[in-house]
C-alpha cells in the first residue's frame, strides 16, 4: 500500500526584489510504500532539503500534490497543519535540535505535552523505546551533559514517540562521528524492521547504503533510483558511489 | 598598517553596536549631568541666604554622593553588558589574527570617544540644566529667586575626576577579562550559562525567613523611635530577602512546580516553567536590583512629596499658635513679669493677640514597670521612655471651663499610650485614683505633646506632689492678628524685652519655622526627585538590556520548538507571557515591599511631625500608579525590540 505519494511537485522562488525566478523543484515524482526506508540523495542546491521541507508541510509547493495516505497535504488549512504534523511526521535533524531547557526526557515528551496526552500514557511509551534506543540511563540528563550520538538517538526517541507514519530524517548522521553514525544508521534498519516507515535526506553514501531504496535527485527531478533488494550494505554502497560518480561526471546512467 | 586602522576600526565598532552602545552613553550622560548638577548646587553661594541652609546643604551633598557611588555600581554593571554581548566580535577579531594586545587597542580607542563624548555633552548639559534646577529647588524652598549663570570649576573637576576614574576602571575590567580568556572562549563567550540551575534550600529558607521579619518588623512596631531605630535593619533584611528570593526561591518554587508530574505535563506549563527556570537563572539579580530600586523610588517620591505637601500641616501640629513662649523653671513672679511684657508690647506695637492660653507644668522621665511608673534620669534616651507631666487642676479647670474638684489622691489623666489603665496610675510609690482620663489632648497640650513619646499628662492638686526634682515650664501661646510680618514683629519685640529683664523665655513662631521648615523638605523634595529619577533611568536601562539579551537567546528556543510542532501563535503566546511574568514580578514585589513598609514610615513621618496618614496614603496611591504607567510604557517599548530579534 502506498503511504506516501508525491505527484509532479513543483518550487519556484521568487526573489523579493525584481522577478529573479529560481527553480528549485521542477518535477518530482515517486511514492514511498508502507514500511519503507527511503533514502534521498543529491548534490548541495539539489533541490533535497526543499523537497524535505514541503513534504514536511513547513513549506509550500508551487504546485503539486503530496498525498499522505490518500489525503493531500497541501490542502490542509494553515491552522491544521501543525497539529497535523505533530501527530502523523515524526522528524531528526542533523543539528538534533534537543532543547537545552529541557532534560532529555522532557524533550521526548515535548510532542505529546503538546498533544495533551497524560503523563501515564507517555511513560507507558516512553520505556520500550528507550530500552530499544539505549538511553533509559540517560533520561535525566541534560543535552549538554551527553554525546552527540545519544543527543540524536533522544531526537529519534521524540520522533518515535508519537507512532508517526513516516519518519523524515535530515542529514541525521552529518554532526555525528563513524562510532555514533554507525550506531544511529543500525537503530535506523532496526526500527524499519519493526514496520516504520523511514524517509532519509542525506549526503553520505554510507547512509544511504542502509536504506532499502535510493532516489537520486538531480536539478529539481528525480534522476534515478536504486533498489537494494538483497545485496549486502557494502555492494549498495558501491553501487550507490558508482551512481554518483556518473551524475556528477554526467555521463549515462549504464543500468 | 595605517595608523588610523585602530581609531577607524573602534568608530565602526561603536555605530555597528548602537543597539547597545547607544543606551549605553545615554546614561553615562544623564549620570555625569545629574552628578555635576547635584554637586553645582550644593556648593551653591546662592543657598547661604535660605534659613537653615546648613542642613540642606548637608542634605544635597549627601545626595551627590549617592548619585557618585551609585553611578559608579551602574555603570560597571552595563559595561559589563556590553562586553558579554560583544565577546563573540572580539573572539572572531582574535581569531582572523589580531593579537589580543590589537584587540586592546581598539576597546582603548572606543573607550575613548565614548567617556570624552558623554563627558564633554553631560558636562555641557549639566551646566545648562544646572540653573533650571536650581531655579527648581529655589521654588521648592520658596525663596526669593536669584538671577545669574553660574558655571562651577570645582564642580566641573569633581565630575572628571569621578567619571574619568569610573571609566578607566572599566576599561581596565574589559581588558582583564580579554586577556584571560582564550578565543574559543570568547567566541562562544555569550553562550554559556546553559546548565540547569541548582535548587538552593538554605538560601530559599534564609531568604524566607529574612523577608519574613523584615516585613515583621516593619508591622508590629509600634513606637516611632524604634521605627526610626529598627526602619534599616528591615530594609537591610527585606533586600536580603529580595535577592534570596528571586535567586534561590524561585528556582525553588519551580522546581517544586516540576515535582509535580500531573501539573508540569500540561501544554502551557511545560513550556513556562522550564522557561521562566532559565530565565530566572539569567536575570533573578537584574530583576532584584530592578525591585529594589522600584521601592526606592516609590518610598522616596512618595515621602518626600508627602513632607512637602503637607507642611502646612506639619507647622499646624507644631505651632497650634503663631507664636509659643517657653520659659523653662520660671517662677510665678518670672511667669506674671512675662504675662505683663506680652501685654504692654502688643498694645505698644498695636498688634492683637488672640486665643491666648497659659499654663504651668512640671515633667518627668519616667519608665514602665509592669504597670507602675519609675522615674529615671531624663537624660537617658530609650524608646521606651514615658514622658509624665503634670499640670495644675485648677489649669484645667480654667483653660477647658470646667468645674472639677479633686481630693490629693485623685488626677485627671490623659495619654496616647493605648489602653492605658483608666483607674489607677501608679509613680513610684504613689498610687492616683483617676477621676476622668480622656485619649485626645486638650488644645493647649498640643504645644508641647507629639506621638513620637508615651506621654501621660496628670491634672492634679499640686503639680509639685512628687518629691523628685523634676523640670517644670512656664508656657503662653497665642495667635497674632494681621499679617504674617506682625509675627516676625512682636517675636523679635518680645525677645529683646525678655532680655532687658533677664528673663530666660524661649520665643518660638510658625513664620520662623517655615522658612527652615521649607528649606529642610524642599531638599529632601528635590533629593527625593533627582534620585527618583536617576533611579527609574536605571530601571529602565536595566529593562531594556534584558529584553535585547533574552531576544537573543529566545531566537533558538522558538525555532526549534517550531520545528517540534508548536504553532506560532502558541509560542508567542507562552512567550509573551513568561515575558510578562519575569518583567512584572520586580514591580508586583515591589509594590507588595512598599505596602509592608507603610506602617513604618507612617510612624517615621510622624516622628518628622506628619500625621496625615489620608495624604501619605494618596501621594503613595499616585506615586504607585505614575510609577507602574512609566514602567508599563517602558515595557511596551522595549518588548517590540525584543519582538524584532526573535521574528
Amino acid at each position: 500500500m502506498k503511504l506516501l505519494e508525491v505527484n509532479n511537485l513543483k518550487k519556484i522562488y521568487t526573489t523579493r526584489f525584481g522577478g529573479n525566478q529560481v527553480q528549485a523543484l521542477s518535477n518530482v515524482t515517486f511514492s514511498v510504500e508502507e514500511g519503507e526506508y527511503v533514502a534521498i540523495m543529491g548534490e548541495s542546491g539539489s533541490g533535497k532539503t526543499t523537497l524535505l521541507n514541503i513534504l514536511a508541510s513547513l513549506d509550500k509547493p508551487t504546485s503539486g500534490e503530496i498525498l499522505l495516505q490518500g489525503k493531500n497535504v497541501v490542502s490542509i488549512k494553515e491552522s491544521e497543519i501543525v497539529a497535523f504534523r505533530r501527530e502523523n511526521l515524526g522528524f531528526v535533524f542533523q543539528d538534533f535540535n534537543l532543547l537545552d531547557t529541557f532534560s532529555l526526557k522532557d524533550n521526548i515528551f515535548l510532542p505529546l505535552v503538546l498533544s495533551r496526552k497524560s503523563y501515564d500514557e507517555m511513560e507507558k511509551r516512553l520505556t520500550p523505546i528507550a530500552t530499544k534506543l539505549g538511553i533509559k540511563d540517560i533520561l535525566n540528563k541534560f543535552p549538554y551533559e551527553v554525546s552527540g550520538g545519544q543527543k540524536q538517538r533522544a531526537a529519534v526517541a521524540r520522533a518515535l514517540i508519537t507512532n508517526p507514519q513516516l519518519i523524515l530524517a535530515d542529514e541525521p548522521t552529518g554532526a555525528l562521528d563513524s562510532k555514533a553514525t554507525d550506531h544511529l544508521l543500525k537503530l535506523f534498519s532496526d526500527i524499519n524492521k519493526e514496520g516504520q516507515t523511514i524517509l532519509m535526506v542525506t549526503h553520505s553514501t554510507k547512509a544511504a547504503s542502509h536504506a532499502g531504496r535510493v532516489l537520486f535527485i538531480k536539478d529539481g527531478e528525480v534522476f534515478h533510483q536504486l533498489y537494494k533488494g538483497s545485496i549486502s550494505n557494502e555492494e549498495m554502497f558501491e553501487k550507490i558511489s558508482n551512481t554518483l560518480t556518473v551524475i556528477a561526471t554526467g555521463g549515462v546512467v549504464n543500468e | 598598517m595605517n595608523k588610523l586602522f585602530y581609531p577607524k576600526l573602534a568608530a565602526i565598532n561603536i555605530k555597528k553596536n548602537s543597539k547597545t552602545y547607544l543606551p549605553f552613553i545615554i546614561t553615562c550622560i544623564c549620570t555625569i549631568s545629574m552628578f555635576y548638577i547635584m554637586h553645582e548646587i550644593s556648593i551653591n553661594k546662592g543657598l547661604d541666604g535660605v534659613s537653615g541652609s546648613e542642613s540642606l546643604k548637608v542634605i544635597l551633598n549627601l545626595g551627590s554622593k549617592v548619585i557618585g557611588i551609585f553611578s559608579a555600581i551602574f555603570l560597571f554593571y552595563t559595561n559589563s553588558f556590553l562586553i558579554k554581548r560583544r565577546k563573540k566580535e572580539i573572539g572572531l577579531y582574535n581569531v582572523l589574527g589580531l593579537e589580543k594586545k590589537h584587540i586592546s587597542k581598539i576597546l582603548f580607542f572606543e573607550f575613548l570617544y565614548t567617556s570624552i563624548f558623554s563627558l564633554l555633552v553631560g558636562l555641557i548639559a549639566g551646566v545648562i540644566l544646572d540653573k533650571l534646577m536650581f531655579l527648581l529647588l529655589l521654588k521648592l524652598l520658596k525663596f526669593k529667586v536669584a538671577f545669574g549663570f553660574t558655571i562651577s570649576v570645582p564642580s566641573i573637576i569633581i565630575t572628571l575626576l569621578l567619571f574619568t576614574g569610573i571609566f578607566i576602571s572599566t576599561l581596565l575590567s574589559n581588558l582583564v577579562q580579554i586577556k584571560v580568556l582564550n578565543p574559543i572562549e570568547l567566541l562562544r563567550g555569550s553562550e554559556h550559562g546553559e546548565k540547569e540551575p541548582k535548587t538552593k534550600w538554605i538560601m530559599t529558607v534564609i531568604g524566607l525567613i529574612a523577608l519574613g521579619t523584615g516585613y515583621g518588623l516593619a508591622l508590629k512596631i509600634e513606637a516611632p523611635l524604634a521605627a526610626l531605630q529598627m526602619f534599616f535593619v528591615a530594609v537591610i533584611l527585606v533586600m536580603v530577602g529580595t535577592y534570596a528570593l528571586f535567586t534561590a526561591g524561585s528556582i525553588a518554587m519551580l522546581k517544586t512546580l516540576r515535582k509535580n508530574k500531573n501539573f508540569y505535563y500540561k501544554t502551557s506549563n511545560f513550556i513556562s516553567v522550564s522557561g521562566m527556570m532559565y530565565r530566572m537563572k539569567q536575570n533573578a539579580i537584574g530583576l532584584a536590583n530592578i525591585c529594589i530600586l522600584s521601592t526606592c523610588v516609590l518610598v522616596m517620591i512618595s515621602t518626600t512629596v508627602s513632607l512637602y505637601v503637607g507642611m502646612e500641616d506639619v507647622l499646624r501640629t507644631r505651632f497650634p499658635r503663631d507664636i509659643i513662649l517657653t520659659a523653662a523653671q520660671a517662677t510665678k513672679e518670672e511667669a506674671e513679669k512675662i504675662d505683663e511684657i506680652l501685654v504692654r508690647e502688643s498694645k505698644d506695637n498695636n498688634i492683637d493677640t488672640t486665643g491666648k492660653f497659659n499654663y504651668f507644668n512640671k515633667y518627668f522621665a519616667a519608665i514602665n514597670n509592669d504597670g507602675k511608673l519609675d522615674l529615671i534620669n531624663k537624660d537617658s534616651l530609650s524608646s521606651d521612655v514615658t514622658l509624665l507631666q503634670f499640670v495644675s487642676i485648677a489649669d484645667y479647670n480654667r483653660l477647658e471651663g470646667e468645674n472639677i474638684t479633686l481630693k490629693d489622691n485623685e488626677a485627671v489623666v490623659y495619654s496616647n499610650v493605648k489602653n492605658f489603665d483608666k483607674n489607677n496610675l501608679t509613680i513610684e510609690n504613689k498610687i492616683f485614683n483617676i477621676k476622668e482620663s480622656f485619649n485626645k489632648p486638650i488644645e493647649a497640650l498640643k504645644i508641647n505633646m507629639n506621638d513620637v513619646i508615651n506621654t501621660y499628662v496628670v491634672f492634679v492638686n499640686d503639680i509639685n506632689i512628687l518629691e523628685a526634682n523634676g523640670d517644670g515650664a512656664y508656657y503662653v501661646a497665642f495667635d497674632v492678628s494681621g499679617s504674617d510680618e506682625n509675627i516676625g514683629i512682636l517675636s523679635n519685640k518680645l525677645n529683646e524685652k525678655f532680655k532687658e529683664n533677664n528673663l530666660q523665655v524661649h520665643v518660638d513662631s510658625s513664620a520662623g519655622s517655615k522658612e527652615s521648615f521649607y528649606s529642610l523638605y524642599g531638599g529632601l523634595f528635590f533629593i527625593g526627585i533627582f534620585l527618583g529619577a536617576l533611579f527609574l533611568m536605571a530601571t529602565v536601562l536595566i529593562i531594556y538590556y534584558k529584553q535585547i539579551s533574552e531576544g537573543y537567546d529566545d531566537k533558538n528556543r522558538f525555532e526549534i520548538m517550531q520545528k517540534v510542532g508548536m504553532s506560532k501563535i502558541e509560542i508567542k503566546k507562552t512567550i509573551r507571557s513568561q515575558v510578562l511574568m519575569v518583567f512584572f514580578l520586580p514591580l508586583v514585589t515591589a509594590v507588595i515591599h512598599v505596602g509592608f513598609a507603610f506602617p513604618m514610615i507612617t510612624k517615621l513621618l510622624a516622628v518628622l511631625n506628619l500625621r496625615n496618614v489620608s495624604l501619605f496614603m494618596v501621594s503613595t496611591i499616585i506615586t504607585i500608579l505614575v510609577f507602574a504607567a512609566i514602567y508599563g510604557i517602558v515595557f511596551s517599548l522595549t518588548a517590540k525590540a525584543y519582538y524584532k530579534i526573535v521574528e
